[in-house]
């Protein structure tokens, strides 16, 4: 069964029924946001039943859409939080991925600026590489972004998007080592994005990371996951009541390849550790459970089916 | 909207010094800078690097008084007035209060001060001087050519004259030649530092 990621929007009248008919085809919620009188449903659904699901949303003035970024995390990495970067273009960026689905954190760092300055430290590493991407926003200038990106993507695993000033040719020549996206022609702006080329440049940042990311996608299909870690999200909701109580908008929130448990390690770890998932397989036997480097969070990444010889 | 008589931005990276025209163009305009600055010469180097700005500024000696920014109407024994710039609405208050005691002084909505026997005619309450706009004037134009600068140029030198300002700024120690760069800078304007 192959899961695709949707957005339902809707009315919140009857929309327990959508809820049901999702958890009944074997999909999985996401994300549910109540805003007034709508809402928003992101979840996993199998491929063949979107247009089942599009029919009977349909009289309860439902909307359903793709949304490939449903259940990715996405770093957005700003070189610093001071005025000249944010709130733009780094909470444009980040605000626009989350309208499409991804959960986005920003990531500011303590001493990304400059060129002969500019730095990483532990810290922000191991943040970054906790997410499916990492989206690095880039300043105005060449020469800086030349001389800065080999210390700045010292130690960094995951895929990454650089987005800067210059065109996207430049900064494929520039940019060492070799990243997975390029979008030029974004670098350091101090007003909103609100022109029509602007958000063009939004959406092909988007699309940037959406290529990317199906291309991560691609490798994990060739070694599957032992589980889908949107379906470890309902177990852990259900043997560790505890997350009920967790007032953060995504208390566990799913990435590609494992779930960010917002819950202190030191407490619950031995618990989603020892939650079973179906026949005496528990998370802890398909998953490695770790300390995140995000405040005392748990990261629990699911191992592959090469690894467990086992697919639940 | 004042324009500025003169602004340029000068770069070795051609696309990197127009998307700085726009950011410096952004932030005059978001501080209220446009009032003040008369000229501006911004050149930047990334690969020394050097960041300079150079210009004149226009003579701010306005004071605003209670008469600038509110309509005052006296009334039976209590004086309305009408705001019209909220902007020095908060100095307002604290000079009222200072004069004429918080008891006298009223504000029943955002818009609207009300002064109940206050030992002072409505012509008098006109001329009490509110503000003196050019006191923040340095702050405020440092702050904004802190906010164009590219960040990571932490070594600064902030020099501020009653008409012309410069401003050097780098990641590296700043040597001799910054002055001569200035002095280039102020002569591209028709000036000198």
């Amino acid at each position: 069964m192959i899961l695709v990621p949707i957005t339902y929007k809707g009315g919140v009248y009857r929309h327990n029924e959508i809820i049901d008919l999702i958890e009944d085809l074997g999909g999985y919620i996401v994300q549910k946001h109540m805003i007034a009188q709508e809402v928003v449903l992101q979840c996993f659904v199998p491929k063949d039943d979107v247009e089942l699901i599009r029919a009977i949303g349909k009289p309860l003035a439902g909307e359903v859409t793709d949304s490939p970024l449903v259940g990715t995390e996405i770093a957005v990495v700003s070189m610093s939080l001071e005025i000249h970067h944010l709130p733009h273009p780094s909470c444009d960026i980040a605000e626009y991925v989350r309208r499409l689905g991804a959960k986005s954190n920003m990531i500011g760092m303590a001493r990304g600026v400059g060129k002969r300055i500019a730095g990483i430290n532990d810290e922000e590493r191991d943040v970054i590489n906790e997410h499916d991407i990492a989206v690095f926003l880039l300043g105005n200038f060449e020469t800086c972004i030349e001389k800065k990106m080999p210390v700045l993507l010292r130690g960094i695993e995951v895929p990454v998007v650089v987005c800067g000033g210059p065109d996207k040719e430049a900064l494929e020549r520039i940019v060492k080592p070799r990243v997975d996206g390029y979008v030029g022609n974004v670098g350091r702006f101090m007003h909103r994005t609100k022109e029509s080329e602007e958000l063009e440049k939004l959406d092909e940042i988007i699309d940037e990371i959406t290529r990317v990311l199906s291309k991560r996608r691609e490798e994990i299909a060739k070694d599957p996951l032992s589980v889908a870690p949107a379906r470890l999200m309902d177990i852990i909701r259900e043997k560790v009541p505890e997350i009920q109580y967790v007032t953060s908008p995504t208390p566990l929130t799913v990435q590609m390849a494992g779930l960010r448990v917002k819950l202190p390690y030191d407490t619950y770890a031995d618990a989603v550790r020892k939650a079973e998932i179906e026949d005496g397989i528990t998370i802890g036997g398909i998953a490695d459970v770790e300390p995140s480097r995000m405040r005392d969070y748990i990261i629990v990444r699911v191992k592959p089916f090469s690894e467990t010889n086992i697919v639940v | 909207m004042q324009a500025i008589e003169y602004f340029e931005v000068e770069c070795t990276e051609k696309a990197g010094g127009e998307n700085y025209k726009q950011i410096a163009n952004d932030v005059l305009l978001d501080h209220n800078m446009l009032r003040v600055v008369h000229k501006i010469h911004i050149y930047i180097d990334p690969k020394v690097p050097i960041f300079v700005a150079v210009g004149t500024l226009k003579k701010v000696t306005t004071i605003v008084k209670v008469g600038d920014i509110a309509n005052v109407n006296p009334l039976e024994g209590k004086i309305t007035l009408a705001i019209s710039d909220e902007t020095y609405l908060s100095q307002m208050l604290k000079v009222f209060w200072d004069r004429f005691g918080k008891d006298h002084v009223e504000q029943p909505d955002r818009f609207t001060v009300v002064l109940y026997n206050v030992p002072a005619t409505a012509a008098e309450i006109e001329e009490i001087k509110i503000a003196d706009p050019s006191q923040s004037l340095y702050k405020d134009l440092v702050y904004a050519l802190r906010c164009i600068c590219p960040e990571g140029f932490r070594v600064r030198s902030e020099n501020f004259g009653a008409e012309k300002f410069s401003f050097v700024a780098s990641e590296d120690l700043l040597t001799e030649p910054v002055l001569a760069l200035v002095k280039e800078k102020f002569a591209l304007m028709g000036e000198t530092p």
